[in-house]
């Protein structure tokens, strides 16, 4: 009897297709890892939409990059999709004759801040100012970090904003993270006299100290220095080489690794940590807090009537009992992670 | 649409072509003048190329000092033929395509052209006896000489030729405004930075930069400590759990909880009676040895209480 071969056309290989899932809790904290959308429900003009784009990008890598939304898309829709899908957070954009809009919401009944741009450049302006941009490849692989300061802790609507601007970026454990993977920042600035929050993007760079540039780009740049005019390889070496202005800088900058960082940074011995601007710079003002998504009643405006002040304060005392919980919840699981309550009483 | 209208150019090869046809794309009225209109030119031509020395023969003997009357009544078909032998000579049956061209150049080229080939004609009708059409085009041609837009178009036309144009020129000008305003609007608050570093900006980053080394120099406080931990060993595991819970702690207490409370946990022992103020701090154990004689009653409750005090 012959034995049947297994006929090859009827058996049917399926190849398992690789899922790229991103993990909705994070492994190291445990805590449920904020993914947001942003958009906007009007037509935008030209630049409006590359600063949406930019922002996209910042928000990566949990945020859809290439969100479509169409006109006839209502908030209802966003809110549908983002249960299933685990967003936590709506970044909406919106332009109006007079003015820019920026508006920040917690799903699925989370406050929502509205902020009001006074000034805005691109991320391909600010390439265009520099002399040497840069962006290396796995720059948008892992989420920023964010620093806040000089927000203080007394007033509600900036307290708010803190707590807001800190759960859209997963929190980091000092315990277990790689610095590798920190490579990006974001810095929000209150300035209390003009009610005004520099909203900035950097990159960050880690450079050794005591290496004289020569060497240091030698290293860096694996290009071969031109020795036409030494004698010796031992004058390339130690040739002392005029100080950069910026040295006296990085003293206050210096860092001393943990764990060895590339090629060029070794652990144990001191860098320095070099930022460079990358991405949007913004120029915003907190002007309403809303207690529903984009509904509900208002818990702070900058333009408020003074008459209208009395019943907004009833509110506000019934929202603050459910603030303070939300605040202690955060606040514990942000200091173990963040960094950036330091920068709060550093900086007041 | 422009390879059609090229083609057609192609096709009818008229000297110079400083004009270009089909400029204006439009009106189908245009269009469908232009389709009349082609087959008439053809033949005209035909007939005056073929004709031409006959024409030239008259026009040597032709004496214009014989023929000076004006005759009213022909102007009506001169009107008309004086159309045709303009479309045939070069110059378009679209009288909207001469507004568009520019420079005068072209109508005084073209209206050499025409001469010519209208003088031809011209000839032949002089010969005929069409005495009223040499005089009129001749008035023609002085007055539109001056003319430097229109060119040579029909004087009750040219009215509202002017109209026209002015009305175009003066809503190109409000769409170019509107454009403007619009493009405003759009790019309003957008800056360019004119100079990356500028002092406001190198505060910031001032700022920054002594977050991320804060951060980093936790980090390496932190992994540094553990880095000859293992985890996988529970002695260490537990050293691990340890620590972080001291992090924790600490870090809690920079703004809320007091360590008061741990330490007085420490401090103090679990059971009651090991505690050094026991039977002061309860108010009634406190003058145990006092009132007994009186208060039986109380201190065996007392009593009862303090027994469940002390388990």
């Amino acid at each position: 009897m012959g034995r049947f071969k297994n006929n090859k056309k009827s058996r049917v290989i399926v190849k398992p297709i690789p899922k790229k899932n991103q993990e909705d809790v994070s492994h190291v904290t445990g805590d449920k890892i904020p993914k947001s959308f942003v958009f906007s429900r009007m037509k935008l003009p030209g630049p409006v939409k590359q600063l949406q784009m930019d922002l996209r990008k910042l928000m990566l890598p949990y945020t859809a990059l290439s969100l479509k939304e169409k006109k006839r898309n209502t908030l209802r829709d966003f809110l549908n999709v983002s249960g299933p899908m685990g967003v936590t957070h709506f970044l909406m954009l919106s332009k109006t004759a007079s003015s820019l809009s920026l508006r920040v919401a917690r799903t699925p009944q989370g406050p929502t801040l509205t902020f009001k741009i006074h000034q805005y450049s691109l991320a391909s302006d600010i390439a265009q100012s520099q002399l040497r941009p840069r962006c290396p490849q796995d720059l948008f692989k892992s989420p920023p970090l964010i620093v806040l300061s000089g927000f203080g802790s007394q007033e509600l609507h900036l307290k708010l904003a803190t707590i807001m601007f800190q759960n859209i970026f997963p929190a980091i454990d000092i315990n277990t993270v790689k610095l590798s993977t920190c490579q990006r920042l974001v810095l929000l600035n209150y300035n209390k006299d003009t009610k005004l929050i520099d909203f900035r993007h950097y990159s960050i760079r880690l450079q050794p100290v005591g290496v004289s540039r020569r060497i240091r780009k030698f290293v860096q740049n694996h290009q071969v220095p031109d020795l036409r005019n030494l004698q010796d390889v031992s004058d390339f070496v130690t040739k002392a080489g005029y100080g950069s202005e910026s040295e006296g800088d990085e003293e206050a900058a210096t860092v001393t690794l943990s764990s060895d960082l590339g090629r060029v940074n070794k652990g144990s011995t001191k860098s320095a940590v070099k930022l460079q601007e990358i991405g949007p710079r913004m120029t915003m003002q907190l002007v309403k807090v809303e207690e529903g998504l984009c509904t509900g009643g208002i818990i702070f405006s900058e333009y408020e009537n003074v008459d209208g002040k009395k019943e907004k304060l009833k509110k506000k005392q019934d929202e603050e009992g459910d603030e303070e919980e939300e605040e202690e919840d955060s606040e514990e699981e942000g200091e173990e992670g963040s960094e950036e309550d330091g920068e709060d009483m550093d900086e007041d | 649409m422009s390879t059609g209208e090229e083609g057609h150019m192609a096709m009818a090869d008229r000297g110079s072509r400083k004009r270009r046809f089909g400029v204006k794309k439009g009106t189908k009225a245009a269009r469908n003048k232009k389709l009349k209109s082609k087959p008439s030119s053809s033949d005209r031509f035909k007939v005056t190329m073929k004709n031409q020395k006959l024409f030239q023969k008259r026009a040597r003997d032709y004496n214009s000092d014989e023929e000076e009357e004006e005759d009213e009544s022909k102007k009506q078909p001169e009107v008309t033929i004086r159309e045709k032998i303009f479309s045939d000579a070069n110059m378009g049956p679209n009288y909207e395509e001469i507004e568009e061209e520019d420079g005068e150049d072209n109508d005084e080229n073209s209206d050499g052209e025409d001469h010519g080939e209208i003088e031809s004609g011209i000839t032949k009708f002089a010969t005929d006896g069409c005495n009223a059409f040499k005089i009129a085009f001749k008035a023609i041609m002085k007055k539109t000489k001056g003319d430097d837009t229109l060119g040579p178009v029909l004087s009750a036309h040219k009215h509202l030729i002017g109209e026209k144009l002015a009305e175009e020129e003066a809503e190109k000008k409000a769409k170019g405004q509107a454009r403007k305003a619009k493009h405003l609007i759009a790019e309003k608050g957008h800056v360019k930075p004119e100079s990356y570093l500028d002092s406001h900006e190198k505060i910031l980053i001032g700022v920054a930069t002594k977050g991320v080394v804060k951060l980093f120099n936790a980090v390496n406080k932190a992994q540094h400590a553990q880095k000859g931990l293992n985890p996988s060993r529970s002695k260490d595991a537990k050293v691990l759990k340890k620590r972080r819970k001291e992090a924790f702690f600490s870090e809690l207490g920079k703004t809320k909880t007091d360590p008061k409370a741990q330490k007085s946990e420490e401090e103090a022992p679990a059971w009651a009676p090991l505690r050094d103020n026991y039977m002061l701090a309860n108010p009634k154990l406190k003058d145990w040895d006092k009132n007994q004689e009186t208060k039986e009653g109380d201190d065996f409750a007392a009593m009862s209480g303090d027994e469940s005090y002390e388990d």
